[in-house]
Order: C-alpha cells, then sequence, then structure tokens
C-alpha cells in the first residue's frame, strides 16, 4: 500500500511481520526531504517491532540520499526501532561504504564560564586592549621624535596623499553638514529668543557653540567615519595580502613607513576643516538669522566678533588636533590587530570608527572640564 | 584577445586537465567555462548550451547543481565556519531540511578528511585544509562537473599528493566529471586521463592527448614544459 499518494515508497509487511519500507526511485536531492517527511510520518504511527528498508528498487544514491538514510538511522535509534536495511545494490553498497567514515577530529569545547566571570574576562580584555593602544601611542610618539631629527626620512608623499584624501575630498560633505548644523541651531534659537526681543543672541550662541564645541567635534565624526575607517581597511588589507610582513622583513619600520604619514595629515587637515566647518556653520545661521529674526548679515557678524574671541576658536583648533590624533592613532591601531581573512578587516574597521568616535566623545569631555578649570 | 578557437570535448566521469605556462590563460578560459567571464566574441558551451548568452539569473539557475568550483585559495568566506560554509548552498539551493543539511555537511566533510573539523573557521586551517574544504563546498550539491583552479598550487609536494589522491577517490567513488587547471606535473601525470596545453602567444591549444604521450611530444613548447629538470641541467 502506499502511505501517502505520490510518495516514491510504498509500506508493507515482511514475512516475518516486520514493517517493510520499499523504495521505489531515486534517492537524491530532489526528492529527499519529500521521503524524509514521509518517513518521519510513518516512524512516529510506528510505536514498536523492526523496520525494513528495501532498497531494491533504489537505482541511484546521491549525497542527499546517504544522508536520509543516516538520518532514518538516527531517528530509529532514538526511538529504539531495529532497523535493517536490505537488497542494496553493489554499486550503490560502494557508495554507502565509501561514506561510512566518522569525524576523527574532536575539538574541545570551549570553556564557558559563570555570566560574572566572562564579565570580568571582558573587562580584563579591555583593560589588556586600552593598554595595548597606550602602549602604541608611545611607540608612536618614539618614532615621532626620530623623525623630527631626519625630516629628509619622513614620507612626504604618503602624507600630502592622505592629507588630500583626508582633508579636501571632506571639504564638500563638511560644508553640507555644517552649513544645515547653523541652520538648524540658529533656527532653534530664533524661537526661544523672538520671545524676550533677544534676536541679535543668536550671533553669540552659534558662535560659540560651533567654534568651541561643535565644529571640531563634528569634523572629528567624519573624520572618524571617514579617515579612521579608511586607514584601518587599508592597513588590514595590506596584513592580509602580507604586504605588512613584506615591508618588516625588508626592514621598514611600519610605524614610521605607514602609521606617521597618516598621523600628521590628518592634524594638518583636521584644523584647517574646523575652520572650514566653522565658517560653514555661521553662513548657515547668517542665512537663517535674515530670513526669520531680521537680522543683517552685518549686525549677525557684528555681534559674532563680539562675542567669540580667538581663545574660543584657538581651544576648538587645539581640541580638533587631539581627536585628529586619536583617529588616526586608533584607525591605525585596529588596521595593525587585523587577523586574517575578510571578516577580520571588516571588523577591525568597524572598531576603527566606533572606538574612534568614543575617544572623540572622551577626550572633549576631559578637556571640556579642563578648559572650564583654567579659565579658558 | 587572450584566447582564441577553444573546442575541446570531456568526456563524462573523466578528468581533464588543462595545462600552460604562467598567464596564457588557463584561469579565464574556467572562468568562461563557468560563467564568471563572458567571451568577447563567440561562445562557452557546456552539454551543448551556450552558456555565455544565459541571462545572469538564468545562468545561477543552470549552474547550481550542475558545476562545482575548487578556486585556487578555496575561497571559503571567512566569517563562516566550515560546516556553515559547506551548508550554505545546500540551505540556499535545495528544500533539504535542517537535520539532513547537517548529515550531509558531515559527509563531506568525512569525504575530504575534515571529519570533525565543521566548527572551525578558514583562518584557523592550514593551506591544503583550506583546500579541501573548499572542495568540499564544492561538491555540497553533489555537480556533474567539478572545475578545480590550481587544486595544489602552494602546497608542499606530500599535501598536494594528498589534494591529488582525493581528487582521484572522488573522480573514482562519485563519478564526477573534473577539469582541473594546472601546471604541477606530478598533478598532471598523476591524475589525469586527458591534457589540454594552451600556449599564450598562439592564444590556443597547442596539443592535448594523454599526458605520457604528451610528454614525448616531438613540439619544443610541449616538451620543454614536461621536461623542466632537463632545461635547468642544460642550463648548468
Amino acid at each position: 500500500m502506499f502511505l501517502k499518494r505520490g510518495l516514491p515508497f510504498e509500506t508493507g509487511r515482511s514475512s516475518e511481520g516486520e514493517l517493510l519500507v520499499s523504495f521505489k526511485a531515486p534517492l537524491t536531492f530532489e526528492n529527499s526531504a519529500e521521503i524524509w517527511e514521509g518517513a518521519n510520518t510513518l516512524l512516529a504511527e510506528h510505536q514498536n517491532g523492526p523496520l525494513v528498508l528495501d532498497l531494491s528498487g533504489v537505482t541511484k544514491v546521491d549525497s542527499a540520499g546517504v544522508a536520509l538514510l543516516r538520518s532514518i538511522e538516527h531517528l530509529c535509534r532514538r526511538k529504539s526501532i531495529r532497523l535493517r536495511i536490505e537488497s542494496v545494490h553493489p554499486s550503490i553498497q560502494h557508495f554507502l561504504d565509501y561514506f561510512e567514515r566518522e569525524p576523527q577530529v574532536r575539538r574541545a569545547p570551549s570553556p564557558r564560564g559563570s555570566l560574572v566571570a566572562r564579565f570580568g574576562a571582558f573587562l580584563v580584555a579591555q583593560a589588556a586592549e586600552l593598554n595595548q593602544f597606550a602602549g602604541y601611542g608611545r611607540s608612536v610618539l618614539g618614532v615621532a621624535a626620530r623623525s623630527v631629527r631626519r625630516p629628509g626620512r619622513f614620507r612626504w608623499r604618503e602624507c600630502f596623499y592622505y592629507l588630500q584624501l583626508a582633508g579636501s575630498d571632506a571639504m564638500t560633505i563638511l560644508f553640507l553638514i555644517t552649513f544645515l548644523l547653523g541652520v538648524v541651531m540658529a533656527f532653534q534659537a530664533a524661537i526661544q529668543l523672538k520671545q524676550f526681543g533677544a534676536n541679535i543672541y543668536v550671533a553669540d550662541l552659534v558662535g560659540l557653540a560651533l567654534a568651541r564645541e561643535l565644529a571640531p567635534v563634528f569634523t572629528a565624526m567624519l573624520l572618524a567615519g571617514r579617515s579612521g575607517s579608511f586607514f584601518a581597511a587599508e592597513i588590514g588589507s595590506m596584513k592580509v595580502g602580507e604586504e605588512l610582513d613584506a615591508l618588516t622583513v625588508m626592514g621598514f619600520d611600519l610605524t614610521e613607513f605607514i602609521t606617521l604619514p597618516k598621523v600628521l595629515a590628518l592634524m594638518i587637515a583636521a584644523p584647517l576643516l574646523t575652520m572650514w566647518a566653522n565658517f560653514a556653520g555661521i553662513l548657515g545661521a547668517i542665512g537663517v538669522s535674515g530670513l526669520s529674526l531680521d537680522l543683517t548679515p552685518y549686525a549677525f557678524l557684528h555681534e559674532f566678533y563680539a562675542a567669540v574671541t580667538f581663545g574660543d576658536i584657538a581651544g576648538g583648533l587645539l581640541k580638533s588636533e587631539v581627536f585628529a590624533i586619536l583617529i588616526a592613532l586608533v584607525g591605525c591601531f585596529r588596521g595593525f590587530q587585523t587577523d586574517m581573512g575578510a571578516d577580520s578587516v571588516g571588523r577591525q574597521t568597524t572598531a576603527a570608527v566606533v572606538s574612534g568616535l568614543f575617544l572623540v566623545i572622551f577626550a572633549d569631555a576631559i578637556m571640556t572640564v579642563l578648559f572650564y578649570l583654567l579659565g579658558w | 584577445m587572450i584566447l582564441e578557437n577553444i573546442n575541446f570535448c570531456v568526456e563524462h566521469g573523466r578528468i581533464v586537465t588543462i595545462l600552460g605556462g604562467s598567464g596564457c590563460g588557463k584561469t579565464t578560459l574556467m572562468k568562461g567555462l563557468v560563467g564568471l567571464l563572458k567571451p568577447a566574441e563567440g561562445r562557452f558551451e557546456l552539454y551543448g548550451r551556450d552558456i555565455s548568452a544565459l541571462g545572469d539569473n538564468e545562468w545561477l539557475d543552470w549552474v547550481r547543481r550542475r558545476i562545482g568550483v575548487l578556486f585556487q585559495s578555496g575561497a571559503l568566506i571567512g566569517s563562516l565556519t566550515l560546516a556553515e560554509n559547506v551548508a550554505l548552498p545546500i540551505r540556499e539551493f535545495s528544500n533539504i531540511p535542517p537535520e539532513m543539511v547537517e548529515e550531509i555537511v558531515r559527509l563531506k566533510l568525512a569525504m575530504v578528511k575534515l571529519g570533525g573539523y565543521g566548527s572551525y573557521y578558514p583562518a584557523e586551517l592550514s593551506g591544503g585544509m583550506k583546500k579541501r574544504a573548499g572542495l568540499a563546498r564544492a561538491l555540497a550539491l553533489d555537480p556533474h562537473i567539478l572545475f578545480c583552479d590550481e587544486p595544489t598550487g602552494g602546497l608542499d609536494p606530500i599535501t598536494a599528493a594528498e589534494i591529488d589522491n582525493l581528487l582521484l577517490e572522488l573522480n573514482h567513488v562519485l563519478g564526477i566529471t573534473m577539469v582541473v587547471i594546472t601546471h604541477d606535473l606530478p598533478t598532471i601525470l598523476g591524475i589525469s586521463d586527458w591534457s589540454i596545453m594552451i600556449d599564450g602567444d598562439v592564444r590556443g591549444i597547442i596539443a592535448t592527448g594523454p599526458p605520457r604521450e604528451m610528454q614525448h611530444s616531438p613540439d619544443p613548447r610541449v616538451h620543454d614544459f614536461f621536461h623542466r629538470q632537463a632545461m635547468i641541467g642544460n642550463a648548468r
């Protein structure tokens, strides 16, 4: 009888009264899933007694067919059903025998401690990484000091290449972002200041916020996203391609050859970009002030010059220098941490951006408090 | 134009090696045959079907169950374990239930002598193991033809011999037709039923036949290819 119409097997009883399943078609990728479903239903109903699989009608078996027979075996073992496979064509038996190899190697399971232990291990790993990063920073400082004494050895060409990449290539997008930032800030301030007739102070608010805080931070975010990730991906790919090993065995100092040009390029680009961001933001704010507060550009700039001192702008530029060093260092550091494999490049590139942004905000908080304490 | 007027037949169940010096177009030919490159002119035919004329989706549907490719580096996906690499085409292109997919993966890994390595990532494996894992993935859906690009390239002689033996065993047991791109003499002489030699200057085939007969070819290009040792002796 047919268990289910259309299935490539029949069920019946053998002469000894065992449940007999006779396959009538090749056991291949095309029908194995369907047969497996039917076998599951059959064995769910079959409570006891042995099962006989008759393969006399099977002319071909592929690896899905072998997996099917193995899966039926496992299922029978779980349900304590005795299984016998009979009438196997010699060529198919040869094929089945070939797959009778069991895995030889077993990987030791990785130890999994308690939640507290794992959290502790995570903290230790983070501390070790921070220590590594600090060590890397120190070594870059040492190499930089050596390079200052021998400027002829410095790789100026690479430095200019990265300067263009991180600096001039970023100008358009930075202008757009900070222009819109100026527009948003001025617009939000205008709504409040209008109520008190203090329209003119929009220049103080936007000017100070941009010069001291927002221009350097937004510039740093853009640099972390564009250049930090680029540095990590570039160095990571070089590591995967064994270019770093090649440079090392040729006798190059990787810090001097790879890291320093990038750090210097970002140190030059960041303050210039921050000035550019200040300019774009103020331009946006002037536009909004003219439209919604009836402030002329002259009045805005007059108030801006009165409110924003050289110290405010210099403070922002100093911040941008610190941010640039952190972003370049963390980008290169993450690149050097890449293991073999494309996925590692991706992971380290992501880590470069995330770590870069975190360090920027962290350093900003420290410097803001420090400037306040110093009365700057 | 790298190659012109290339025509050859591969009998079912045979191992054919495509030989030639570096840069002669062996890998280009293989990429054309598996549909990764379209010819500037002419056609690539497999099973009498012009695969270069197929649209992208049509080609993917056609190629999935017929062709397996072992790339030079193994080309395993680094973010997936070996078991996940092998399971990937089975899960995507068949309706096999998950418990059976696991069973097939175990079989395939055991077949290439990597049983138990399913939880390893490619970065944790040696070059030879990566090639074997790549082979397991190439065979995941039991293809009719297996293309191998430099299967023994960059391996030590003993590991290379293991790969050669594995290819022979798979050809014998599974009856898979194999097209092997190589310039490794022991591989050519050890596994191939038939060889096709390509020359970069001619941009085409310069010799075909069983490799042990090709060894004695009067054509100096073929002779030099097979008798590198003698050439070194002459130079000394």
